[in-house]
Parts: C-alpha cells; sequence; structure tokens
C-alpha cells in the first residue's frame, strides 16, 4: 500500500459524494428512531445495493452504518431514549445535560466525538491493519467473559445513593437476558410458552420499552422536560452554543481518542458490540476521571466516552470481516453478502486480489465520517429545540412512534405488546429508583457474558481455572480487580484527610 | 411523614416471581444450560431478602409504611398515564384489522385527547405523524408491518 494508491482512493471516494450523503441522511432518520438498525435498513434495501457497482454500494452501506451509529446519541440526549444499544450509555449523562439546558453543547459533543472517534480509528486501522487482524484471533472466549465483567460493573458504579437497588435492578436484567434457549443444547428457558422468546429477549423492545415509554410516562408530570431556567437557555439557543459545544470537544481531544480505541479493540472481537464497547468506556471515563462522583449529572466526558467508542467500533466490526472473512457483527454480515455477491472473497487474499475494494472500504468510512460533521454539526441547534415541545404532545408521540418502531425489528406484533410490558416495568423502575440502566446493562450483556462462559467452560469440561488460564486474560482480570478497588483506595483517601480534621 | 416502602417492593416481588418461574422451567436441564441462570438468580434472591430485611427494619422502627404512593402520584397525572397505556393496548390489539397508517393516526388523537390537546394540534399532529409514518415505514423501508384500509387503497 503507497502513499499514492490511498490518495487515489480517498479521491474516488470524495467523488462518490452523490451516494454518501444521501446514504447518511438516511442513516440519520433510521438511527434516531430505536427498532430499525443498520443491519435491517442495509437488508431491505439490499436489491439496491446488489444492482450497483460494488464501490458504489459499499460506499452507501459503509455512510449508512456510520450515520446509523452517531444518530442513536440524539434521543439519547434530547428525550432519554438511545437509538440504538450503543447510545445506551449516552443516556447517563446526555440527557441531564439538556435537562440543564445544555443539550446543543450536548449534541456537539455527541457528534464531535463520534465523527473524530470514528475518523481516527479508521485512520489508525488503514495503518495497522495486518496486526489488528491478529487481536481477533487472542481475545477468545476466557478474556471475553473479563471484558464482559468489566461492563457488569458498570451496573455497580451508576447506583448512586442505593447500590443494593441498583443491584437488583442489573441482576434482574441479568436474569431476564437468559431468557431464550441456551447455547449448547437449543433447550428453552423461560420462554413463559412464547416462541417468541426462543432467541431471547429482543433487544430494541427492551430497549424501547425501559427508556423511551417508561420516561414518556414519567415525562407527563410536567409541562417540559426541562425545568425553567433549562427552558430559557433552550430559547436563548445560539451559534455560540456550538461553538462552546466544539470548544469542548477540543478541551477533550484525549478522551475522544482513548475512548475510540476502547471501541476500537472491543469491535475487532466478533460478537461483542457498540452496547459493550459503549459502556465499557463510559465505565473506564469515570474510573480514570478525578471527578468520578459528576458522572450522571451531565458532563462533557459522559458523553464522548460512550459516543467516541461506539463509532470506534465501526471501522473495528470489518476488521475481522475483511481480514478474516468472520463478521464482526451483524451489519458486516450483510456487507459480506453484497461484496461475496459481487465475487469478493473474504480473507487476507482480498487485500492483494482486490486492494481497492479492501481498503476503499475503510476509506470510505473515513470520507463518510468527514461528510457527517459537516451534514449535520450545523443542525445540532435546531435538534436542541425539540425540549421546547410541550409534554402533551411529545409524550404520546414518543409512545406511539417507539412502539411502531418496536415491530422493525424483527417484525412481530409480539415485540410491540413486549415493549409495553418493559415500559411498565421500567416505569415501576424508575418512580422506584431501581434505575432501568441497570436492567438494561443487565438484558443486553447478559446474554452475551453467558455465551462466553458456557464456551470457555465448555472447552475446560467445566473447569473453572480456565479463566485465569492465559495471559491476557489474566492481564485483564488484574485490570478489572484494579478497576473495582481503585474507587473506593480513591474514597478511602479522600475521607482520611477529613477525619485527621480537628 | 412515613416512607412508603410498598412501591419499592414491587421490582423485587416481579424478580422474585420471575426467579421462582426460571428455576422451575430449567430444573430438568443440563448444567450447561442452567449454570449461569442459577447463579444468577441465586445471587438475585440473595439481594432481594436483603432488601425484604432492610424494609422490615424500616417497618419495626415506625420510618416506613407499606403504601405505594409513589407509583401514582401526582394524582392528576394518573388517568393521563393509565389512558396512554389503555390507548397504546388498543392500538396493539387493532393493527392487524386497521393497518399503520389508519390506527396510528386514531390512536394518536385518543392519546392527545386524554393528554388535554385541544383545537387544531388535535387533528393535525395525528395526520402528520401517520403520514410520516407510512412513507417511512410502509413506502420507504417495506417494513411487514399490518396494512389496512388505507395501505390498500394507496398500493
Amino acid at each position: 500500500m503507497t502513499w499514492d494508491f490511498l490518495l487515489a482512493q480517498f479521491a474516488a471516494q470524495f467523488g462518490l459524494w452523490w451516494v454518501i450523503v444521501p446514504a447518511i441522511l438516511l442513516g440519520i432518520i433510521v438511527g434516531i428512531l430505536p427498532g430499525f438498525s443498520p443491519q435491517n435498513t442495509l437488508i431491505m434495501l439490499l436489491p439496491l445495493t446488489l444492482a450497483v457497482p460494488v464501490e458504489q454500494a459499499m460506499a452507501f452501506m459503509i455512510a449508512l452504518y456510520c450515520a446509523n451509529h452517531l444518530a442513536g446519541g440524539i434521543p439519547a440526549i434530547l428525550v432519554k431514549i438511545p437509538g440504538s444499544g450503543g447510545a445506551a450509555a449516552t443516556t447517563l449523562d446526555g440527557y441531564p445535560m439538556t435537562q440543564k439546558g445544555q443539550a446543543q453543547q450536548a449534541l456537539v459533543l455527541c457528534f464531535t466525538a463520534s465523527v473524530f472517534g470514528g475518523l481516527i480509528t479508521t485512520l489508525a486501522t488503514i495503518a495497522l491493519l495486518p496486526w489488528l487482524s491478529q487481536i481477533g484471533l487472542y481475545l477468545r472466549s476466557v478474556e471475553m467473559v473479563v471484558v464482559m465483567l468489566f461492563g457488569l460493573t458498570l451496573i455497580a458504579v451508576i447506583a448512586g445513593k442505593d447500590t443494593l437497588k441498583a443491584l437488583i435492578g442489573g441482576f434482574f436484567g441479568l436474569l431476564i437476558g437468559v431468557i431464550g434457549t441456551d447455547h449448547i443444547y437449543n433447550t428453552p428457558r423461560a420462554t413463559f410458552g412464547f416462541l417468541e422468546l426462543y432467541d431471547g429477549v429482543p433487544l430494541v423492545p427492551a430497549l424501547i420499552g425501559l427508556f423511551a415509554i417508561s420516561e414518556a410516562l414519567v415525562m407527563i408530570e410536567e409541562k417540559l422536560i426541562v425545568d425553567q431556567s433549562g427552558r430559557a437557555r433552550a430559547l436563548a439557543a445560539r451559534w455560540a452554543d456550538t461553538v462552546e459545544g466544539l470548544r469542548l470537544s477540543l478541551r477533550k481531544w484525549w478522551h475522544i481518542v482513548w475512548t475510540a480505541f476502547v471501541g476500537l479493540l472491543i469491535g475487532i472481537t466478533p460478537g461483542a458490540g457498540a452496547s459493550i464497547a459503549a459502556f465499557v468506556a463510559y465505565q473506564q471515563s469515570r474510573l480514570w476521571s478525578k471527578t468520578p462522583e459528576l458522572y450522571g449529572t451531565g458532563i462533557p466526558e459522559g458523553v464522548i466516552a460512550p459516543e467516541s467508542a461506539n463509532n470506534g467500533v465501526t471501522s473495528g466490526t470489518l476488521v475481522p470481516t475483511l481480514a478474516l472473512g468472520v463478521p464482526g457483527g451483524s451489519t458486516a454480515a450483510v456487507m459480506m453478502i453484497v461484496l461475496q455477491y459481487h465475487g469478493m472473497v473474504m480473507g487476507p487474499r482480498l487485500f492483494a486480489t482486490n486492494p481497492e475494494v479492501a481498503y476503499g472500504v475503510f476509506v470510505s468510512m473515513a470520507v463518510a465520517y468527514i461528510f457527517m460533521i459537516f451534514t449535520i454539526l450545523p443542525l445540532a441547534r435546531y435538534m436542541s429545540r425539540v425540549v421546547l415541545i410541550e409534554t402533551t404532545y411529545l409524550a404520546p408521540i414518543i409512545v406511539l412512534v417507539t412502539i411502531v418502531a418496536a415491530f422493525g425489528e424483527r417484525q412481530y406484533l409480539f415485540d410491540m405488546a413486549l415493549a409495553l410490558v418493559f415500559g411498565v416495568i421500567g416505569y415501576i423502575a424508575h418512580k422506584t429508583n431501581y434505575h432501568v440502566t441497570a436492567i438494561l446493562i443487565g438484558i443486553l450483556l447478559g446474554p452475551l457474558f453467558e455465551q462466553y462462559l458456557v464456551r470457555a467452560l465448555r472447552i475446560s469440561q467445566g473447569d473453572v481455572t480456565v479463566l485465569f488460564s492465559s495471559t491476557i486474560g489474566n492481564v485483564l482480570w488484574g485490570l478489572l480487580v484494579l478497576s473495582l478497588v481503585l474507587p473506593l483506595w480513591r474514597s478511602y483517601m479522600q475521607r482520611t484527610p477529613l477525619k485527621a480534621e480537628p | 411523614m412515613k416512607n412508603p416502602l410498598g412501591a419499592d417492593l414491587v421490582i423485587p416481588a416481579l424478580a422474585l416471581g420471575f426467579a421462582a418461574y426460571f428455576f422451575v422451567s430449567i430444573a430438568d436441564l443440563a448444567w450447561e444450560a442452567k449454570a449461569n441462570g442459577v447463579m444468577i438468580g441465586g445471587v438475585l434472591v440473595v439481594l432481594i431478602a436483603v432488601q425484604l430485611i432492610r424494609t422490615a427494619v424500616a417497618l419495626a422502627r415506625g420510618k416506613a409504611s407499606l403504601l405505594f404512593n409513589p407509583l401514582w402520584e401526582p394524582r392528576e397525572a394518573l388517568v393521563k398515564r393509565a389512558g396512554m397505556v389503555a390507548v397504546t393496548v388498543a392500538f396493539i390489539a387493532t393493527l392487524g384489522w386497521l393497518g399503520l397508517t389508519l390506527g396510528l393516526l386514531l390512536a394518536l388523537f385518543a392519546a392527545l385527547w386524554i393528554m388535554g390537546a385541544r383545537g387544531k394540534a388535535l387533528v393535525v399532529l395525528p395526520i402528520a405523524v401517520a403520514a410520516a409514518a407510512y412513507l417511512l415505514f410502509v413506502a420507504l423501508l417495506q417494513s411487514e408491518i399490518p396494512h389496512g384500509p388505507i395501505e390498500k387503497l394507496l398500493s
């Protein structure tokens, strides 16, 4: 790969602006709606992508995929409804920023973290592709058990005042996540007799119910979702707020970089996705922060970490797809189908036989991110005005439109009813401080944790010491223990001088 | 005023009921199928027991009651909330006959009315949202959501 080759690739991709810009707009629209994942949208548009040349098809799919990842954060920030699982962690600080009248700044932070996080990791992937493709081989089920535990520790981290309630919520979510057939014998567990639950609890109805519907049922208690000062700030929203958001992003540039690499590393591992990346990045961001107690109150780092990580995942997901022929996620699998339809053979040979396609995919991603920042940044000011809509109108629209969106992922009416059930559970949890995010983390990570744990135990024939049998795994265990002990040690150190005072 | 802890027990009660059902449903399965569930369910039961003890201590000290007030209050929002849930149930139940566009239009009209919306917005919003939903879900994305009289008329 030479510089001339790379420059030619960039020039070719910029020439496809007429494919990339509409794909970005479509990706943003479907990304805002929970239920319309990029893979579903791409499957629906498969006849189109199969009919056009492979370069155009890939540019379209990549731009839509990246825009979709970015857009999930928009409703998460404005109305506490994550557009995708990857944006669920964004609600933790994004929505409190909105309630403080800083919706515009939060949106700009979300856009810049997403775009620059995605762009940096894409460029890193282009430069380090041969080495990155090997990482997936080293992160096996044993190591992934520990990665999942990193995400699960966030249940205790976000607990706030009542750790016990957060743990009950988290473990309730984990148990709900175990619903469905097991990974070895395919025997159904706790499905209440519904065939629709044999594949497990679908994520989208859970996400819609726990966040969108429960939040709508709560928000009707107030006239607006922001308080009086927040309303005044939203009414006075100016371009200067967008600039302030950019300034905040610049000040936190290092935060964007390192959390994006968390996303990239997790994205490279087949099966792990944006959700786990966002939660792990949030947890790590809080862990290394000098002011961890401010997380959850609406701070820039709490928006940057999950957004940067879930866009770092986008390039990572494609590494095993192209380099090994193993799709890193369901969207990557759809892209693989299109590439194979056009006669491309996945695996290391692709880089020798069709380098313009193999590297072109990542160049296309970098170009999509560059287009995206110019497309979406000017919209932040107008999007932030959503908070001025009275809940009399907002709540019914949220409930009914998201209920329709619950149908989108699997096309079952059952999922709409399931979303409503989760909505009622979420409402009760919300009113009694059982942290809905803790429940969702359990539902999200429970099945993945079980999958890796059972796989590891199966390989070792039930011997649990297998979990401590690899060097990388042991290093991860050490980091996990450190991440649990460090906050305790820090709070002890903070308390000690106070005790010493007379 | 005593802390109304009855509402705090709803989630633990649901979780405990579900855990009991889960244990029954996996009783005869191989260890690989139940190891994770037993581990998670076991911890959940212990956590709920601690919560119950905590509530019992607060009740014994006279600092708490078993009222469910947090779930109902504020009372003026209760009718709106219950109405919205009822409209959503009706929407899902009739979607097969009415289809997306007509069903959403009627459900949104009813929900807005319950929420207290009046005037032009009561008519314009449902029409606009239903039209947008038709364009996105039916015309553009060709989702398999049930078709009703409007979709059949426009197809």
